[in-house]
């Protein structure tokens, strides 16, 4: 048996597999402070107990957490120092000179994650075919060291130019770091991240040495306490591409768990996008205080480098760090049950990006919050059931969501309250489809091919209203919709991406350079996969190129041949760009030479098969619940009599037309007229969006 | 009969009017994806804006540099008064011109405007603008001696009739640019982009039963104007002058600015009169682009969050002499305006610090340094690098200026492993520069200290663009006037600080780029705030 550990702010995640029968356990428990893994602990425990199992029935824990995410937004990581080239000891600082608002002249921009009294500079240089043109002074670098030894530092991020095509100065460092100060963590810039862009690469690598401390004591205790309890089998934890790696892969590249957890959404979502034969989906994750979406087109998600971690301000591009690592492509918005409506300036209702989140959150949750949020809307619109929020465990205030709604919208604008909730949620879905419309243009691609999988608390609410505005063909609200990422954790390949970059024209490339470096990163891989004991005849291995036209200064991803690589390999390449640029650009030209900029060699396992179990046809009561009363926009004004169904009492191969609202625990699924509902045969509920 | 026109409710017009910002998004994302000029695609150097049907501007792109403020409703309303009438247009037509005085100043920038029709019927405009990869002439910079050296001109001409390509046109242009396959191809993606504009509109309209877009236009428009004229009447009426010197040539031929910033009521008035004559360097800038840099800080300051339409600019009027520095006519260069425009808005803080000291900052580094390295390598091959280098931001009113960041314009800086690996030249050192933030209770932003050596073997031509070498960068409030720059070369040699040089093996050369200016009294600084900036070496013991 396998189990999936999620470890969100609020509550910690348990998703248990029996791949022999195919049966999916679900378990939730309360994050606990200040060592989360005292809730793993509890979590397990429960889970275990529930289901009369014994620890030696479980194989594997795939965990996922976001502790490294929040130790940078909340700046709780080790102080840490940065040696660099002398005089370029700034370039953390300065980083790429770029306002992210245009507007706001107050704007404010991220800390640097080292202060400048701990950014030190060392003799040396190499020019950028990596030969030496100054030699590393050793002295001056041991006392350098020493120095910030006495400091009490706990970590040290070592970035040198050009270090990405020859590392051996930066190795010498941190060689004399390991032998003389064992206690001090070292990350180095081409290790962390041998890429070209020194600002970017040396972000990474000070983010990287800032969060190793705390999440090396982290997973050296959950292995422990793990253990203590009896459990001898594989421990793999989530990364940021969707893949997992091994607990030495997260301590030795801690910055590689950054976005872990909406990772495993998508991943599911694949998942169920394989049960369903669906290859091209859009993922649409909605919460308390945002709203998420990605794309998956052939069961893969769409993976970019363009990643920043804690953002000055969360929904601005530019305001945050930058870390080159691969992440699952996605796009957020401030725009979740917590999210708050008001009249602006101009007269005009507006929704989010700031939330009421759980305290004092929404106006019905009667604890003492007062502006009128999403979450109040939906109630307002019958949408969701006062008496069956959270399946039952929180009581809804409809009066204090209309009071809300009364005083903050509806009277401003001279409309009514019901009137004032249907624009809420319209606003909401409008803004999200906006989002979503653009991104998946940006990319060169059509939003009507996509069918969309929603989860999340507040997922199923807006979904149907979002597909419709995208022109979705069908949507899917899958089963265990509450704790997806834990379950996207279980089926994702145990993966490790080797970097190196190697800036040159396809006609001018030193081939046998770029073969032993291929050969080398595979190598690299296949011992990483060796150790976490997969059968390597099972693995699979990728090369990547980022290339571009030479003189430009954007890359995109192109997959290179496998086998030996050689002038008679560039028609085939070219080829290859060619395709992806057009199908990016719209068109290309073929005058220019091309370049590739980094290479990238995944090595991964293979990907978990999941069978879940077929649900039973037959039940004993029905899941008819009866109706309430529902606006719908399309409907007019009036509310309708919509039926209500329990979600767990609906069988597979049932099936009915919206309108329809599906109850289930976590969340509540809103199906509008003109569609057309069944259950597949694992009891997801599939819509098919009649237009 | 009249007709009674009923208005759009709030939560219909707010979801109107976002679906308007996300069509003129969406095209902007097209014009992005299959431009291919570096400068469209990175700098964002665009702007796609959907008008009425008298040229009014609805909605803007959101991701833009300031120059295109208020350019193409402009350029749009010239059309149809002096060359398109409105029964001249047809569906499908694509009218293009990068005549510097109807476009944004300079003639790299291309404009193309296409008529909606719905219905058969005019309803209205799309337009994008975008920075071309060249259209001919001199080398860019400051350089040109006339307008006429700095490339082909292209009156408003129909680029394409009703749905039918005009080859002359396109013809000429590819017989007069260098890269025609780059700028013909980035003319192409705009029109790509007016024509997915085009056809999410008429998505739109047919959704939501409508067949036009003034009575839309008009509610947006007057919303935005009602906003923006709240905030202007919020400040003391009066009249605010201000002067402010740059340095010109940085030698013979310096330059003075003088506004007169005149509030009165909910309306505000920038009158440039004062402002030098014409210059010799081409830092010449035309109505339309001074409107822009000056429309932008009123913009930052009044009403950063109202959308970009004609409303926001209707109480915003900016007049300057015909023939001066900032009121440019034929035929002087016009190349580096950005130059002139970059310093717009410290003489427009300046001014307004004396009206609303709480809502503005101190003055910039700025403008941006602009760098063109153009020689061969050892191996004879060719490059043109280009590369911006930005001073420090000035202060707030509660907060210091950010270290070394683009204002009012926005550009990135190249990586150093990138410039290596594109130029035979060696950075030797990038790093902030002490102290050269203005004093004050809160402290300019620094500037920075950028060097490279020239370890190849040819001489490289270079185009320098710099400002503050001899002026400073104000302080506001009673805050101090940040460090001015310097450009030094070593050997020591006589360097213009704009203009065309040579940089030949061996030298190295230093650029110092100015810091921010002060905002406040220097003794109302938080002590705790100097004793950080001594102990991160931001400022000497």
């Amino acid at each position: 048996m396998k189990l999936g550990i999620d470890i969100g702010g609020t509550f910690t995640d348990l998703v248990l597999l029996d791949e022999q029968s195919g049966k999916l356990q679900f378990g939730k428990t309360l994050t606990t402070y200040p060592d989360p893994t005292d809730g793993i602990i509890k979590g397990i425990q429960e889970l275990i107990q529930n289901f009369e199992l014994s620890l030696e029935d479980l194989d594997s824990i795939v965990h996922g957490t976001t502790l490294v995410t929040n130790a940078v937004i909340e700046r709780k990581g080790a102080k840490t120092a940065l040696i660099t080239t002398a005089g370029f000891e700034d370039v953390l600082e300065i980083g790429r000179e770029l306002r992210y608002d245009i507007y706001d002249i107050s704007l404010r921009v991220p800390t640097p994650l080292v202060p400048r009294n701990l950014r030190v500079g060392v003799p040396e240089r190499l020019d950028k075919t990596g030969q030496v043109l100054q030699a590393l002074d050793t002295k001056a670098m041991k006392e350098i060291v020493g120095r910030l030894a006495e400091q009490e530092v706990d970590s040290i991020a070592v970035s040198f130019l050009h270090s990405f095509t020859n590392p051996a100065h930066e190795k010498r460092v941190g060689d004399y770091i390991a032998e003389h100060y064992p206690d001090i963590y070292c990350s180095l810039s081409s290790e962390i991240m041998p890429e070209i862009r020194e600002y970017e690469r040396t972000s990474a690598t000070a983010m990287n040495a800032y969060v190793q401390p705390i999440t090396d004591d982290y997973l050296k205790r959950l292995e422990k306490n793990i253990r203590n309890m009896g459990f001898d089998g594989i421990i793999n934890i989530m990364i940021s591409s969707g893949k997992l790696t091994t607990i030495e892969g997260a301590r030795k590249t801690p910055i590689q768990l950054l976005e872990s957890g909406p990772a495993g959404g998508t991943m599911a979502s694949i998942f169920f996008g394989k049960l369903m034969d669906k290859p091209d989906l859009l993922a649409f994750d909605m919460g308390g205080t945002t709203a998420k979406a990605s794309l998956v087109s052939q069961y893969e998600p769409e993976i970019t480098n363009q990643f920043e971690a804690a953002r000055v301000m969360r929904f601005k591009k530019g305001s945050g760090l930058p870390v080159r690592i691969p992440v699952i492509d996605m796009i957020e918005i401030g725009a979740g049950g917590g999210s708050i409506a008001r009249v602006n300036h101009l007269g005009l209702l507006t929704v989010g990006p700031d939330s009421a989140s759980s305290q004092p959150g929404p106006a019905c949750y009667g604890r003492g919050g007062e502006l009128p949020t999403v979450t109040d809307a939906d109630l307002i619109l019958g949408y969701l059931n006062e008496d069956y929020f959270l399946g039952g465990n929180m009581v809804l205030r409809r009066d204090l969501a209309e009071k809300a709604m009364e005083e903050h919208i509806a009277r401003p604008l001279g409309i009514s309250v019901e009137e004032a909730a249907m624009g809420i949620h319209r606003i909401v879905n409008e803004n999200m489809a906006n989002a979503a419309r653009v991104h998946i243009l940006e990319k060169g691609l059509d939003p009507r091919r996509y069918s969309m999988i929603a989860f999340g608390g507040a997922g199923p609410v807006h979904a149907f209203g979002v597909a419709r505005l995208l022109g979705s063909p069908q949507m899917v609200i899958p089963l265990g919709a509450g704790v997806t990422s834990a379950l996207g954790f279980l089926v994702s390949p145990i993966a490790s991406e080797r970097i190196s970059s190697y800036v040159c024209r396809l006609e001018e490339m030193d081939w046998n350079r770029v073969n032993e470096m291929l050969e080398r990163m595979e190598q690299e891989g296949l011992a990483f996969l060796e150790r976490a004991d997969i059968d390597l005849s099972t693995a699979k291995i990728e090369r990547i190129a980022d290339m571009r036209y030479a003189g430009q200064g954007h890359e995109i991803t192109i997959r290179m041949p496998m086998g030996k690589l050689g002038p008679n390999s560039i028609p085939s390449i070219q080829e290859r760009f060619l395709k992806e640029y057009e199908l990016r650009y719209n068109r290309s030209l073929v005058d220019i030479g091309m370049e590739t900029v980094t290479w990238r060699v995944i090595v991964s396992g293979p990907t978990p098969a999941l069978n879940p179990q077929l649900a039973g046809k037959t039940g004993q009561r029905a899941a008819y619940k009866g109706t309430r009363k529902v606006l719908f926009e399309s409907l007019g004004t009036k509310a309708i009599d919509c039926p209500v169904y329990d979600r767990y009492l609906l069988k597979a191969g049932d099936s009915f037309s919206g309108p329809a609202i599906i109850e289930e625990t976590e969340s509540t699924s809103i199906i509008g007229p003109n569609s057309q509902v069944r259950l597949d045969q694992y009891k997801n509920i599939v819509i098919d969006m009649q237009v | 009969m009249q007709v009674v026109e009923k208005k759009y409710d709030s939560i219909t017009l707010s979801i109107l009017w976002s679906r308007l910002i996300s069509i003129v998004d969406e095209a902007g994302t097209t014009l992005q994806r299959t431009s291919f000029s570096t400068v469209t695609r990175e700098s964002n150097d665009f702007a796609v804006v959907l008008m009425d049907s008298s040229g009014r501007s609805l909605a803007q792109s959101s991701i833009s540099v300031p120059s295109f403020l208020g350019v193409l409703p402009m350029l749009t309303q010239a059309l149809l008064k002096d060359y398109f009438p409105p029964k001249d247009w047809q569906e499908g037509d694509v009218v293009m011109t990068n005549d510097p005085w109807l476009c944004a100043g300079h003639k790299p920038d291309i404009g193309l405007v296409s008529p909606i029709f719905f219905q058969e019927k005019l309803i209205g405009f799309i337009g994008t603008i975008a920075h071309s990869p060249d259209m001919g002439g001199a080398l860019w910079g400051a350089g040109a001696r006339d307008l006429y050296e700095e490339g082909l001109m292209v009156p408003p001409t129909k680029l394409r009739i009703a749905g039918k390509p005009n080859q002359m046109l396109f013809n000429l242009i590819e017989a007069n640019v260098r890269a025609p396959h780059q700028t013909l191809g980035d003319i192409r993606a705009q029109i790509a982009a007016n024509d997915q504009g085009i056809k999410s509109l008429t998505q739109l309209l047919i959704e939501n039963k409508m067949n036009e877009i003034d009575r839309l236009g008009e509610q947006i428009i007057d919303a935005s104007e009602k906003a923006m004229r709240e905030a202007i009447a919020e400040a003391p009426d009066g009249i605010y002058p201000y002067e402010y010197e740059a340095d010109g040539d940085g030698k013979l031929e310096p330059v003075k600015f003088v506004a007169t910033v005149k509030i009165q009521g909910d309306e505000i008035h920038i009158d440039y009169t004062g402002t030098s004559g014409p210059h010799s360097l081409g830092i010449n800038a035309v109505l339309n682009y001074t409107y822009a840099y000056t429309a932008y800080p009123v913009k930052c300051t009044f009403s950063p969050s109202v959308p970009n339409n004609e409303g926001a600019f209707r109480p915003i009027k900016v007049t300057a002499p015909e023939g001066c520095l900032v009121n440019a006519q034929k035929p002087v260069p016009l190349g580096a305006r950005n130059i002139t425009g970059n310093m717009l808005h410290s003489v427009v803080f300046g001014a307004l610090a004396q009206a609303v000291p709480d809502k503005v900052q101190a003055d910039c580094g700025s403008a941006c340094w602009c760098i063109v390295l153009n020689g061969m390598h050892d191996d004879g091959r060719e490059f043109v690098e280009y590369f911006f280098l930005n001073g420090g931001y000035g202060a707030r009113p509660d907060q210091d200026g950010v270290h070394v960041l683009s204002f009012p314009t926005n550009v990135a800086n190249v990586p150093i492993e990138v410039l290596e690996n594109d130029t035979p030249v060696l950075v030797t050192r990038k790093s902030l520069a002490p102290n050269s933030g203005g004093d004050g209770q809160y402290r300019g932003g620094l500037g920075q200290v950028f060097s490279i050596k020239h370890i190849g073997q040819k001489p490289i031509n270079i185009s320098i663009l710099t400002e503050k070498t001899q002026t400073e960068a104000h302080g506001i409030c009673g805050g101090e006037n940040g460090a001015r720059g310097s450009i030094e070369i070593i050997p020591e040699r006589p360097l213009a600080p704009k203009g065309l040089d040579k940089f030949y093996p061996g030298e190295e050369l230093i650029f110092t780029l100015p810091g921010g200016g002060g905002y406040g009294p220097k003794a109302k600084r938080d002590p705790a705030l100097t004793i950080r900036d001594k102990a991160l070496g931001y400022i000497s013991e």
